[in-house]
């Protein structure tokens, strides 16, 4: 008799594994098990507990996370940061969000970022997980994040992204160089 | 609504055994470490039913990995039947009912202990390697304090100084398993002690490896398509243990890893480490329809990416 899977694991280990992907292959769309807000929720569940912390700009997803357990920091602190939607206004505070020490680069944050995989601003991306340079279409997103990620993302400092869209998920760790094309 | 709403049926243990928080800080950590190739992460490493020291690192990490849908593969210096590699198949099929395989091409899921196998991994499968010492640094700093400033400011003249010494000494490298190598330009990491012979197989491998100390509470990672050189100089290289001339005596094999089997008077066979592989070439030899993969070296030695290993 093996040990049963409730929903809400078999949801986690599912969409760990499609984090875990997105962030090997950046670039390559993984799938989620639950789409637009419940696949942010679906994140979160499957990293925020009394151990970590984070922030949103989301008051929905805020009252969903919340008792979750995880401890509400401000941007410059949080290290799961959360936004359903990014507007050019919420840049300015971005900016703060940590990237981490040279002692522990892993001490930063990890932005999951709403928005649409379809024709926008044009992404060539390359380094590890790449095989050579490959290439996304993204919307919805303000312009200055790339020139905002590739200023805090220097290796190994640095954000990592997720970006989502319905229930499609895109990695982009700090290792990842992006051009705007 | 009443309590049964609220509650889940009573379970002895929690899927995979490790409690969902255990779950949670391990995968919260696993990506960390890819997006930081090399670098190690700390986290807590729980108790397991088995003692720190017998690959409680890696075994947490597949833990935290499996779901309902994975195959699992375990080996052991290559052995898929050894009693360490044996018990913990055993321990992850029963607290998660994967299936398990001795198949490298069927497994998506393959924890080893010192060795990666000879088939050619594909793109979706992730490699599990139980790390004793994460620490390369360790042979020149005892302490972890100092090591991991060394780490943080890309201070590695100790390890080129070591190797140095060793050409001076003994005019080659002297070092066997667990050789340096430098991940994506930038952090030098100990590839677990796998033989020399399997280091190359890191460098732009299509595969996930993630590598974890149970003990040592450290877990890294090479992500695919990643590079992972070993530590050699512009006009000495790094070399892989010569296979030169081993056969191996069940299937006429060459040029892959060997145990070499000691007889009473003196002389050696060999062996092929990679039992997985060996059992399907006997197989294939006795006629039966199996898929044997590709392999990183060739029936000539040859390395698979052409060049990578300078001579």
């Amino acid at each position: 008799m093996f040990p049963t899977m409730p929903a809400r694991e078999a949801r986690a280990q599912v969409t760990f594994r499609a984090m875990a992907a997105a962030l090997s292959y950046p670039g390559r769309r993984q799938t989620l098990p639950v789409t637009g807000f419940e696949a942010f929720l679906a994140i979160a569940e499957s990293l925020v507990d009394l151990e970590s912390s984070y922030t949103t700009n989301s008051r929905d997803l805020d009252a969903q996370v919340g008792p979750l357990g995880g401890r509400r920091l401000a941007i410059a602190e949080a290290h799961y940061q959360f936004y359903p939607t990014l507007a050019a206004h919420d840049l300015i505070e971005l900016r703060e969000a940590p990237v981490g020490t040279y002692l522990y680069p892993d001490h930063s944050a990890t932005l999951i970022i709403g928005c649409r995989f379809e024709l926008g601003l044009l992404l060539r991306l390359s380094g590890p997980g790449i095989q050579g340079a490959t290439e996304i279409d993204v919307a919805g997103l303000p312009e200055d994040f790339w020139m905002l990620r590739a200023s805090a993302c220097a290796y190994p400092l640095g954000w990592d992204v997720f970006l989502v869209s319905g229930n499609a998920l895109i990695g982009l760790p700090r290792t990842t160089r992006v051009e705007v094309a | 609504m009443n309590l049964s709403d609220l509650s889940t049926p009573t379970r002895d243990y929690s899927y995979a055994f490790l409690d969902a928080f255990a779950k949670r800080e391990l995968r919260r950590r696993i990506l960390k470490a890819i997006a930081i190739p090399g670098y190690q992460v700390p986290y807590a490493s729980r108790e397991l039913p088995i003692a720190r020291g017998w690959g409680t690192g890696g075994l947490q990490v597949s833990l935290s990995l499996v779901g309902p849908q994975d195959t699992i593969k375990v080996i052991d210096q290559g052995d898929d039947q050894s009693v360490n590699a044996a018990n913990l198949r055993r321990f992850i099929a029963r607290m998660s009912g994967v299936a398990t395989t001795f198949d490298t091409l069927a497994a998506t899921v393959i924890q080893s202990r010192h060795r990666v196998p000879e088939e050619i991994l594909s793109e979706g499968q992730i490699l599990v390697l139980q790390v004793p010492d994460p620490e390369p640094l360790r042979r020149a700093t005892p302490s972890m304090t100092i090591a991991r400033e060394m780490h943080a400011d890309a201070d590695y003249a100790v390890m080129w100084l070591n190797l140095y010494e060793q050409i001076v000494r003994y005019g080659e490298f002297t070092g066997g398993a667990s050789y340096p190598v430098l991940v994506h330009s930038r952090y030098v990491m100990s590839p677990s002690p796998i033989p020399r012979w399997d280091n190359p197989k890191l460098h732009q491998a299509a595969h996930l490896t993630l590598l974890s100390a149970g003990r040592e509470k450290r877990l890294y990672a090479v992500p695919p398509y990643t590079d992972v050189r070993p530590l050699e100089f512009e006009d000495v290289f790094f070399k892989v243990e010569s296979q030169y001339g081993r056969r191996d005596r069940m299937t006429g094999a060459t040029h892959k890893f060997m145990d070499e089997i000691a007889h009473a008077d003196g002389s050696s066979t060999f062996s092929l480490s990679d039992t997985g592989y060996q059992d399907k070439l006997v197989k294939r030899q006795s006629g039966e329809a199996v898929t044997v993969g590709a392999t990183y070296y060739d029936d000539h030695g040859e390395f698979y990416h052409a060049g990578f290993l300078k001579s």
